[in-house]
């Protein structure tokens, strides 16, 4: 009897784990809620979202934000470190949890997270339908969104939605996935070669739009 | 400006137009006599920005702007006559409020709003009389070295001991308070009281009873002159709601409700019906209140069970730990003492906010529950006695869906407000403010001088 030679269809997925942030969280524990639930679904660090337990603190490198996530059959994010943790990590929370120093404590822990907290971006076009999608209800937010994009092939374009008023926004493709999937500050990404065009009170309200993205508020 | 001129002894050289932003800061700007003759009637031209401005000079972006907001647009500043007083030699100050081209008054505009509810009071035929006690802290070092200090490890002036009602306060606190009451002599605001507060530095001054809207101006004056009465001593002031990590400070307002010049509280055998009705409508509004008279992260240190301010929506006839205190049984001095306030609020929000809970208990007719006559602090987690919300966000969520405060304070303020407060929660977790620590230099930097 010879080998196998096609590839088997990967194994039924367990059962998903799933994210819970406590009551009135932070915008840090929203932004690791979203995140590692994005990352669940995805099926991004499966594996390492599936470990048993365990507990990693989350800090910014540049201002006292910190959160602990507690591993299990569903993942806890809670504001603060009020108890010693497994691991350590410390990231720059402007740079998609990028580490900023060596992880402290469980190594093998630590770097599963890490990896949890960075999952890979969506196209540019699929980033941005979700948002204008998910974006809807905000109040004021404009009918159309049209994307200026300025990638390594050329220029392109996207436009979402119909409608009497638009905002358009301008920018490298994978800074506008950021800031369409909350991996980007969207204030912080105009610094960073994002530009609009709109009036005032659309910028305030594509900010409300992006927190949406960001942190989920 | 007759009255003014004719009691000056130097000639006015410029008018200060005055009105609070949003936060409760006193903005305005110099005119020279010539600018204020021209523009007296039909105001001064101020960016609509002003009432979105943070306290770091950010522009507060998260929600969609009303029809009247542009991209910068001007709204007219109208000065109120009647508040205009020689400030000092030379410098006349005169308090205003935002109207829009149309005539109609700016909605958000914080001193409007409280007229616009003292004119609701008048159709049920009611006149208000309000006061309130003043908390501020004062230190040794002039605002300059506090700066320098980012004013953390300041010097309480007057000694380093916490103490209430004590006399022997050092030469240097004494003579700052009456150089402020002195001041407020000069500029015409009746005070009451003052006295050493509870804790190192602090102090309490009272303003007298008067009609909400004077109040609101004699209040945000008073703050003005007290900074400026540190600047010429070389002292600080500051009206954090914990300017330390060890002490809050608040800002009662006092309140009674007249008909033809008799007290409407009063009642033989305690509250009379309206002021139940009151209390019930100061309960029912109390968690989206807080949003309005905690406006600052910082204004949530404050509640701390047995320190000071009221912890639980409750209260209590002649009850000092209830939110709301009761004072019966005295044809003019029956009141309702509403204790939630800190000393950083916005004068005429917070009098707003408190106005627009007796006006959904008047028109509501809603009767309080039970009041508290026990201590109102460190009450059982029985669901009895509900907590006030303890952050900036559950607050801003209280508000946003209270539709007593939506209908008296219109849902244009109520959204605008939610979303600046939104604004500010983020800025404080997101830039430097930290949460578990017991005041963090974020807060301090920021909240120490203004508003």
């Amino acid at each position: 009897m010879s080998a196998p030679t096609t590839v088997a269809p990967p194994p039924a997925r367990p059962e998903l784990v799933r994210v819970a942030i406590e009551d009135d969280a932070t915008p840090l524990v929203r932004q690791l809620g979203r995140t590692l639930g994005e990352a669940i679904r995805s099926g991004h660090a499966h594996d390492e979202l599936s470990r048993a337990g365990g507990t990693v603190a989350v800090r910014s490198h540049d201002t006292p934000q910190a959160a602990t996530i507690t591993l299990g059959a569903t993942i806890e994010v809670r504001g603060g470190v009020l108890a010693e943790p497994d691991a350590t990590v410390v990231v720059d929370l402007h740079g998609r949890f990028a580490p900023t120093e060596e992880p402290s404590g469980d190594a093998v822990l630590a770097a599963g997270v890490l990896h949890a907290l960075r999952p890979p971006l969506p196209p540019w076009r699929e980033a941005a339908a979700r948002f204008w999608q998910e974006t809807r209800p905000i109040p004021g937010i404009p009918d159309v969104l049209v994307v200026h994009v300025l990638g390594p092939d050329g220029p392109e374009e996207g436009r979402f939605g119909e409608g009497a008023t638009t905002y358009e926004l301008t920018g490298p493709a994978d800074l506008l996935a950021g800031v369409f999937t909350g991996a980007d500050d969207f204030l912080a990404a105009l610094d960073a070669g994002v530009q609009v065009k709109g009036t005032l009170s659309q910028l305030s309200v594509m900010t409300a739009a992006s927190w949406k993205a960001r942190f989920d508020v | 400006m007759s009255e003014t001129t004719a009691t000056r002894t130097t000639p006015c050289k410029a008018v200060r137009l005055e009105a609070t932003n949003h936060e409760g800061s006193l903005l305005g700007k110099n005119v020279s006599p010539a600018k204020f003759e021209a523009g007296k009637d039909s105001g001064f031209a101020f960016a609509d920005i002003l009432f979105a401005i943070d306290l770091n000079n950010e522009i507060v972006l998260g929600d969609a702007f009303p029809d009247w907001r542009g991209n910068i647009y001007d709204i007219a500043m109208v000065p109120d006559l009647s508040t205009l007083v020689e400030w000092r030699p030379g410098l006349d100050s005169v308090i205003g409020d935002y109207w829009l081209k149309d005539g109609s008054p700016v909605p958000i505009c914080p001193r409007n709003l409280v007229k616009r509810l003292v004119a609701r009071l008048a159709e049920h035929g009611y006149t208000a009389t309000a006061a309130v006690e003043i908390e501020a802290t004062l230190f040794e070092e002039s605002v300059q070295e506090a700066r320098s200090k980012g004013y953390r490890d300041l010097t309480p002036l007057g000694g380093s001991t916490g103490a209430t009602y004590h006399l022997a306060r050092s030469s240097d606190w004494v003579a700052y308070m009456e150089a402020v009451v002195e001041r407020l002599d000069q500029v015409g605001i009746t005070w009451e009281a003052w006295t050493d507060e509870a804790a190192p530095g602090q102090t309490e001054l009272n303003l007298a009873p008067t009609d909400p809207v004077r109040l609101g101006d004699n209040w945000a004056r008073t703050r003005q002159v007290m900074r400026e009465v540190g600047n010429a001593l070389g002292h600080t002031v500051s009206f954090m709601a914990k300017p330390t990590a060890g002490f809050g400070q608040g800002a009662h307002i006092n309140l009674s409700l007249q008909r033809d010049g008799v007290n409407q509280y009063f009642a033989e055998d305690g509250p009379s019906e309206l002021m139940r009705h009151s209390v019930g409508g100061l309960l029912a509004t109390m968690a989206g209140a807080t949003s309005i008279v905690m406006p600052q992260i910082t204004s949530y240190r404050r509640l701390v069970d047995l320190t000071g301010p009221p912890t639980t929506i409750s209260w209590g006839v002649n009850n000092k730990t209830a939110a709301v205190r009761a004072i019966t049984g005295h044809p003019k001095y029956s009141r309702l003492e509403y204790r939630l306030p800190g000393a950083d609020v916005n004068p005429y929000l917070t009098l707003a906010a408190v106005l627009a809970g007796v006006l959904a208990g008047i028109e509501g007719r809603i009767e309080p529950p039970a009041q508290v006559t026990d201590m109102a602090w460190c009450l059982p987690d029985d669901g009895s006695v509900e907590r006030i919300p303890d952050t900036m966000s559950k607050a801003g969520a209280a508000l946003a869906a209270d539709p007593l405060l939506r209908a008296h304070l219109g849902d244009e303020f109520v959204d605008f407000w939610v979303a600046s407060r939104r604004w500010e929660w983020m800025e404080f977790h997101t830039k430097g403010g930290d949460p578990y620590a017991e005041l963090s230099a974020w807060e301090s930097t920021r909240y120490f001088e203004f508003p």
